[in-house]
């Protein structure tokens, strides 16, 4: 086990800057997510942590070792694919006990191990299957419980649940974090599915264009985003433009916004759709921000319900609870408010 | 070992083999050009070889019965290989697996023993050897190559295509004839090219069925060449080999064997 | 499998497919057991010949010394025709299919298949061209090494074998290639990951994954190797006998059919049982 330590990291391919000046710390036995869009050099960064790629700059600790020149056979990491890797001619056991066979454990304590992994992600009986014969969800388990055999310190998740399917993926979500609690590894995993990363992690670092726009505990990114990207990226979020340079939508008869603390009168205001409600008449409460708005469309899904606004130049998405939301015809005139402290001010750059 | 190393080893290697693969041919090719009956160097620039060959009407007689040959050939294993074909990937019936296996005898028997065996036969029911032996040896050594050519375009066809015309009213043949064949046919074309170039290229087979005096281009070199060398038959041999790869380049471009695309 | 099919499909079937197998039928399987009838016959039965059938043709071959000395002798050949193929194939391959990318890739592939296509007894003489005394190899070392070399490797085994591996090198590359090809990079991946170096990936990810390929350009090496003719012919000039050219007399110069058909049978019989016990990993190939 071992904290891990980027810093300054750049990567080209070519002429593209696919790592630019990128910095994360990754303390030891924490679970931390690395978000972003295709193409943002988060796969980029984990393969450069894994030492498949060496950086052309800066520097990558792995405990107390500077591991920017150690090829990724020495670097004593486990990882796991995104279509696990497994290994087709060899059974389960074979291919969870490759990586002790090269470190030449001895036979005995090869199979120990072996059946303790097996143990572990609950598949003692599967040692003899081939991987073909196994189920998705099985196939991830014996790919987690081959990348954890030998110790690591360090465990890579590549996309490690993306070829699930939803209900899968929530289980195997819980038995992610029920085993890496368990085992107390250091863990950095790739994922472009945001709900998955605020799920697991007890850090974020979202990457966007190679560069890393914010690193924090997810609930602070989704608080406090520190850009739009952010902002946009980690959950939904209603920008309410025109709010910078005039004072249009801040008070007239049909916009009556609370500026948040700290604003500057040039930050950009992000609201989150679930922090807003909706009235057909004026909300007289103090202390709301409020916007008169035409209803779009109102998107039933179940418990939860998603309306569609305009208003303005913008348009505004509410999320709520169905039972929460008045009777809406499309075109009707209504208010949307928010309290005063949920209006996230981003500073212009 | 240092990877970039070991990298550039591994082209090395491929580059020598590439050599090994073009050395022979170039220096034939080379040397048709040479004026020195003996090969001798130093090289002399020289067409003679190639003014010999023209005049030469045995040879000449040779090259244009292969050439028909191979059009013939061509022509009847393409038309009865993607029948076969469209029949093996269409319908679901018993036997099908086994009418697949019976593919490999003409690929996979060395061509000395279906060659001795078609020589027994044809002469056996009275054909003796001729031209039409050895195009009915040649397509089917050609109609394995067609089948599994054709049948791997048509394992990429999305068999919803056919649904949808059927849908929009359309009947049997005129799915075949607008639907189906149009996306089968570069299938069709590199099959026919391989069933041309397994013609063209063809010597053991030719060699038992063909009848002295009447031979292929390949029988007739294998004979010149156990008579003795002459520098017509570096010509005619170059000539050979620039066609037919430039046949399987053109099919190449058809069938994307090998390679993803 | 549904076996039940409309009566209209059966005839479809029937017409698509009759033709192409009739063919097959005529020149492929009804030749293979005439020869087979014929290897039993005393003497050909065409005119006035005095004929009966007899195992004597089966006899010969396993009391003349003669044609089991030929048949191992072209079965040496065919086996280190195989194994110098696969071992210089086999590298090649593996850089074309896991080191050369994109449009590189392809083109290079097609440059080592393309001989492949064209006409192999062309490739046998222009190695004839090469190799004979006094001939491009022996004058363009001499040109090249300070001292005199004598390389006239023409009517010699070496000359056989390397007119042969040029001629079936590009069988084991291509289906090497293929199997190297359809190998994960993520499973080298993951191999590496695990502190798996160079040898180890090779040893127990790399070989055991691409052995059916491999293994099915061998077969496709050796099987037409043990038949050959044309090739020792020419580059082998008086120490060119084997089985294959001993066969090729029979019909062409001994007029001896029936022993031909007979040693053709003994030769067909070796090649099933190689393609009988290679069949199981062979059929890993095509899955």
């Amino acid at each position: 086990m071992a904290e891990v330590s980027v810093q300054n990291v750049t990567k080209k391919f070519g002429t593209l800057k696919a790592l630019d000046d990128v910095s994360m710390d990754f303390p030891d036995g924490g679970f931390f997510g690395l978000l972003g869009p295709s193409g943002s050099g988060k796969t980029t960064l984990l393969r450069a942590i894994a030492g498949f790629i060496f950086v052309d700059g800066g520097t990558i600790r792995i405990g107390e070792q500077s591991v920017e020149h150690v090829p990724v056979e020495k670097r004593d990491i486990g990882m796991m694919f995104q279509n696990y890797a497994l290994f087709p001619n060899m059974t389960v056991a074979d291919n969870i006990g490759f990586g002790l066979r090269v470190r030449k454990v001895g036979a005995a304590e090869e199979r120990r191990r072996i059946g303790e992994a097996l143990e572990l992600v609950q598949l003692a009986e599967h040692g003899q299957r081939k991987p073909h014969q196994l189920s998705g969800g099985q196939r991830q388990r014996v790919a987690l419980a081959r990348a954890i055999v030998t110790n690591p310190r360090v465990l890579l998740l590549d996309e490690p649940l993306s070829a699930l399917d939803k209900a899968l993926r929530v289980d195997m979500q819980i038995e992610l974090k029920r085993i890496q609690r368990e085992i107390g590894i250091t863990t950095i995993f790739v994922t472009h599915d945001q709900e998955e990363a605020l799920t697991l992690s007890d850090k974020i670092g979202i990457l966007k264009d190679g560069r890393m726009t914010q690193a924090g505990p997810p609930r602070d990114v989704y608080n406090a985003p520190n850009d739009i990207f952010s902002a946009t990226f980690l959950g939904d979020a209603n920008i309410l433009s025109g709010s910078g340079a005039t004072d249009d939508l801040r008070r007239n008869e049909e916009a009556d916004i609370r500026m948040p603390q700290g604003f500057d009168g040039k930050s950009t205001l992000v609201v989150r759709p679930e922090n807003m409600s909706i009235s057909l008449t004026k909300p007289d409460q103090e202390g709301l921000s409020k916007l008169k708005a035409t209803v779009v469309q109102r998107v039933f899904a179940g418990a939860m319900a998603t309306c569609i606004l305009q208003s303005g130049g913008n348009t505004i998405k509410v999320i709520a609870r169905d039972q929460e939301f008045p009777d809406l015809s499309e075109g009707a005139q209504v208010w949307v408010s928010w309290p005063q402290d949920k209006t996230i001010a981003i500073p212009a750059n | 070992m240092n990877s970039r190393l070991l990298a550039n080893l591994g082209r090395l290697w491929l580059g020598l083999i590439l050599v090994f693969l073009y050395a022979p041919i170039l220096v034939m090719a080379f040397m048709s050009f040479n004026a020195s009956q003996y090969y001798q160097l130093p090289f002399e620039f020289s067409m003679r070889w190639y003014e010999k060959l023209a005049s030469n009407g045995e040879i000449i007689d040779a090259a244009t019965r292969s050439v028909l040959i191979a059009i013939v050939t061509t022509i009847l294993a393409t038309t009865l290989g993607t029948a076969a074909s469209v029949a093996l990937f269409r319908f679901e019936f018993r036997g099908k697996r086994f009418l697949q296996v019976m593919l490999f005898p003409p690929i996979a028997i060395p061509w000395l023993i279906t060659g001795t065996a078609m020589l027994i036969f044809f002469f056996g029911v009275g054909l003796g050897r001729g031209t039409p032996s050895v195009i009915i040896g040649h397509v089917a050594l050609a109609l394995p190559y067609v089948i599994v050519v054709v049948s791997a375009r048509l394992a990429t066809f999305d068999a919803t295509l056919e649904e949808a015309a059927r849908s929009m009213g359309a009947g049997g043949w005129t799915i075949t004839r607008r639907v189906t064949l149009p996306w089968i046919a570069p299938g069709i074309i590199a099959g026919a090219l391989f069933a041309f170039a397994v013609s063209f290229d063809q010597f053991v087979v030719s060699y038992f069925l063909s009848e002295p005096g009447d031979s292929t281009l390949p029988v007739l070199i294998y004979t010149s060449i156990r008579k003795g060398f002459t520098p017509e038959i570096n010509a005619i041999s170059t000539i050979i080999i620039v066609i037919s790869m430039a046949v399987m380049l053109f099919a190449a471009r058809f069938s994307n064997f090998g390679g993803e695309r | 499998m549904s076996t039940v099919l409309a009566k209209q499909d059966r005839l479809k079937i029937f017409g698509l497919l009759s033709p192409a197998y009739l063919w097959l039928t005529v020149a492929i399987f009804l030749p293979l057991s005439a020869m087979l009838y014929f290897s039993f016959l005393s003497d050909v039965p065409f005119g006035q010949k005095e004929w009966f059938h007899t195992t004597e043709n089966y006899k010969a071959f396993f009391t003349t010394p003669t044609y089991s000395i030929l048949l191992w002798k072209s079965l040496r050949l065919a086996l280190m025709v195989t194994v110098i193929s696969v071992f210089i194939g086999f590298p090649c391959a593996y850089v074309l299919a896991k080191t050369i990318k994109g449009r590189a890739r392809e083109a290079l592939f097609l440059l080592v298949i393309l001989p492949f296509w064209s006409n192999s007894l062309v490739r046998i003489f222009s190695w004839a061209i090469v190799l004979r005394g006094n001939g491009i190899l022996e004058v363009g070392l001499n040109a090249v090494l300070p001292f005199e070399v004598d390389v006239n490797l023409m009517f010699s085994t070496p000359a056989i074998v390397i007119g042969l591996v040029h001629s079936y090198l590009p069988y084991v590359i291509l289906t090497s290639y293929l199997a190297l090809q359809a190998i994960d990079d993520n499973l080298i991946d993951a191999a590496r990951s695990m502190g798996a170096g160079k040898l180890t990936i090779l040893w127990r990810i790399i070989l055991p994954l691409s052995l059916p390929g491999l293994l099915a350009g061998a077969v496709l090496i050796f099987v037409p190797v043990v038949g050959s003719f044309m090739e020792p012919r020419i580059l082998g000039g008086r120490v060119g006998t084997y089985f294959g050219t001993v066969i090729e007399d029979q019909f062409v110069a001994v007029y001896n059919w029936p022993l031909g058909a007979a040693l053709s049978f003994v030769l067909l019989a070796v090649v099933l049982l190689i393609l009988a016990i290679s069949s199981p990993i062979l059929r890993k190939a095509r899955t």
